[in-house]
């Protein structure tokens, strides 16, 4: 029988020391949905992504990806194995060029490891994905800029560029909207829409217009336990939820 | 639209290299001068090295010294059979048994190093070169003890009619090893493994989420610079026909890392200036002075401070105002600046000097100077040199700020145009 969970988490625990922020989280989601994790700050949104890239380790529990179980393997295995991430706060190679930011991401994927016997300039495949990534994320004319000196949405795009750069068919956005205008989000959104055609998308997001845009399922994350999982209409009805997370934050709106 | 157009420029520095490395010994005729050009194509292949792991890594090594200095061994030992005649092996291929030797350390010792970044690799280099030397010293039977093993590079016979016995032929040896190293070196960098270095110094959580085992990319790196490090090693064991527990010390590892440092290291051909700079003073300084290692020290600390990026991000300053046609502005802000460095470096170098003597035991107070004598020991040059200084140091401080102004609003207005 085909898997058909992209990635599935089984009662999956992490602690730091004493302190317990994931306490057992299962979670299928399935091949080619796109799917949202929502839930109040400190919740272990961030924190369940670093465990599923690798970043962390798992206390408990198994994390299985396509089917295979990737618990525990290091940030790069796992990367081989097809599942890239973003990050929260702008993880890029900030003394590089965009177009060299993105072939970081191509060159292991097209297949050249750690190949001290390739020009790196001349290999066509690497540079034909990586003028395809940048023209999908709309960076093409700021190609030879360095990665530093790009705006603030420019950089975010640059990271969501660098994540699906290798072809992973499974990505996590942690946040990618955060800290973006009106305009920029709506942007992102069809950005993010557009290169997560055909993949699994996870994104851990606080924008509930970017969330109801976009996710095909929505989980909600309470303080390290999965309230719910549905489509953004069950989520949206579901009584707990509003309970726990919307109404707080329509209770903030009210305030606000 | 063709992406990689014939880059021109560098075919022409390339070329001009290879000329200045073929006209040298005619231009700076004379046996002292062929011993310092001859070291300086040494080190500057150890300082490339070096630079693979600081500039291009992000590794911070004390311990570079092992790599180059085990490869020496190898090669002196090699020489030295080959002498006996149980074998024969041309001279000119003998860097490669020094650069397999480096390789192979490499690969032993690079394992535990590169196994962590930052702090950790500096420290473990530190103790691993620490280890070597000590065990350079424990078995003299190998090592030769404090005295080193000696050799005779022109054992065997001929090669192409080439003996090798004449320090020109070595020079041109030496030469053309650099040469292809500086070739190779640079190649490397342009390969998926050395833009990965790149991108393990900057960010290695990123890389390894874009595929990449950090440790591994480090590994090669440091791999592949040992290889060239041994190759300068055999290099220097041809030239110096000795090798001693000092090629394998903490001083050569120092040694290295200042000539990078001071040379360049954001820059590829930033340790090849570095490394002509050293050389100039351990060898030509250390001729005319006692005091050159303190020079170099205050050298050093200068660029550290005040030019982190090394004299060829200096250089680079200038052919950047040179471009833009805009370095006339500089002339004169520039000629004061130096004139006041000299004047602080003349009250330097006549305290320092002073200071020497009187340390000196037996020998006289009196100092002649460019042409000036006086007595150490007497108070009236030692107020006239701290004033000397005092002056410099102040005309320094004003006309290194003009400087700086004028460079600044040349930037501002290039920046400007640029936008």
């Amino acid at each position: 029988m085909k898997n058909e969970n992209a990635i599935e988490l089984q009662e999956v625990h992490k602690s730091f020391g004493t302190t317990k922020i994931i306490l057992g989280v299962s979670l299928e989601i399935r091949e080619g949905e796109r799917h949202a994790i929502i839930g109040p700050n400190g919740a272990g949104k961030s924190t369940l992504f670093n465990l599923i890239s690798g970043r962390y380790e798992v206390s408990a529990g198994r994390i299985l990806l396509h089917g295979a179980d990737i618990t525990n393997q290091a940030p790069y295995e796992i990367n081989r194995q097809g599942l890239s991430r973003s990050f929260q706060v702008t993880n890029i190679f900030h003394n590089m060029s965009v177009y060299e930011n993105v072939r970081c991401g191509v060159v292991w994927s097209a297949g050249y490891r750690y190949s001290f016997w390739h020009r790196v300039g001349g290999l066509q495949d690497v540079r034909r994905r990586a003028e395809e990534v940048m023209e999908r994320i709309g960076l093409a004319r700021r190609r030879n800029v360095l990665a530093g000196t790009l705006t603030y949405a420019e950089q975010r795009e640059l990271e969501i560029g660098v994540t699906i750069a290798g072809g992973a068919s499974v990505v996590l956005l942690d946040e990618p909207t955060a800290g973006m205008s009106r305009t920029e989000t709506a942007q992102a959104v069809e950005l993010i829409r557009s290169v997560t055609e055909g993949r699994t998308l996870v994104m851990v997001e606080h924008d509930m217009g970017v969330i109801f845009n976009l996710a095909d399922r929505i989980s909600v994350l309470v303080y390290g336990e999965v309230l719910a999982t549905g489509t953004p209409e069950e989520i949206r009805a579901n009584p707990a939820v509003q309970e726990a997370y919307l109404g707080a934050l329509h209770k903030e709106a009210a305030n606000a | 639209m063709k992406y990689e157009p014939l880059n021109l420029g560098r075919w022409i520095l390339w070329g001009a290299t290879a000329l200045l490395f073929l006209a040298a010994p005619h231009v700076f005729t004379g046996g002292f001068a062929l011993t310092m050009l001859t070291q300086m194509g040494t080190l500057i292949i150890f300082a490339l090295s070096y630079n693979m792991l600081l500039g291009q890594g992000g590794m911070l090594s004390f311990g570079h010294a092992v790599y180059s200095g085990l490869g020496a061994y190898a090669t002196v030992h090699v020489l030295n059979f080959a002498g006996k005649g149980l074998f024969t092996i041309p001279v000119p291929l003998l860097p490669l048994v020094g650069g397999a030797a480096g390789l192979v350390f490499g690969v032993l010792f690079g394992y535990v190093t590169t196994r962590r970044a930052g702090t950790t690799f500096a420290l473990i280099s530190l103790g691993i070169g620490e280890m070597v030397f000590a065990c350079v010293l424990m078995f003299p039977g190998f090592f030769g003890g404090e005295a080193g093993v000696s050799t005779n590079r022109v054992a065997g016979a001929p090669f192409l009619g080439l003996t090798f016995g004449p320090a020109l032929q070595v020079y041109y040896l030496v030469a053309l090893w650099c040469f292809l190293c500086m070739a190779a070196m640079f190649a490397l960098t342009h390969t998926p493994l050395g833009r990965m270095a790149n991108a393990v110094r900057d960010n290695p959580e990123r890389a390894e989420f874009v595929g990449y085992n950090t440790q591994h990319v480090r590994f090669l790196q440091l791999v592949l610079s040992s290889f060239f490090a041994g190759v300068s090693g055999a290099l220097s064991c041809i030239n110096f026909e000795i090798v001693s527990a000092e090629n394998v010390s903490a001083i050569r590892s120092g040694g290295v890392l200042l000539a990078t440092f001071i040379g360049g290291v954001p820059f590829f051909f930033g340790p090849i200036i570095g490394a002509v700079v050293f050389i100039f003073f351990v060898v030509a300084l250390s001729g005319f002075t006692k005091a050159w290692l303190l020079y170099l020290g205050l050298f050093f600390v200068l660029m550290v401070v005040y030019a982190p990026g090394g004299i060829a991000s200096l250089v680079l300053m200038q052919l950047q105002l040179i471009r833009a046609g805009r370095w006339r502005e500089l002339v004169v802000p520039c000629a004061l600046a130096a004139l006041a460095a000299l004047l602080a470096l003349a009250g330097v170098i006549g305290l320092v000097e002073m200071v020497y003597r009187l340390s000196e035991q037996g020998a006289s107070t009196v100092l002649q100077l460019s042409g000036l004598s006086f007595d150490a020991r007497s108070a009236p040059p030692w107020f006239v040199f701290a004033a000397v200084l005092a002056a410099g140091l102040a005309s320094l401080r004003v006309t290194t700020r003009r400087v700086g102004e004028r460079w600044g609003a040349i930037q501002l207005e290039l920046q400007a145009r640029a936008a």
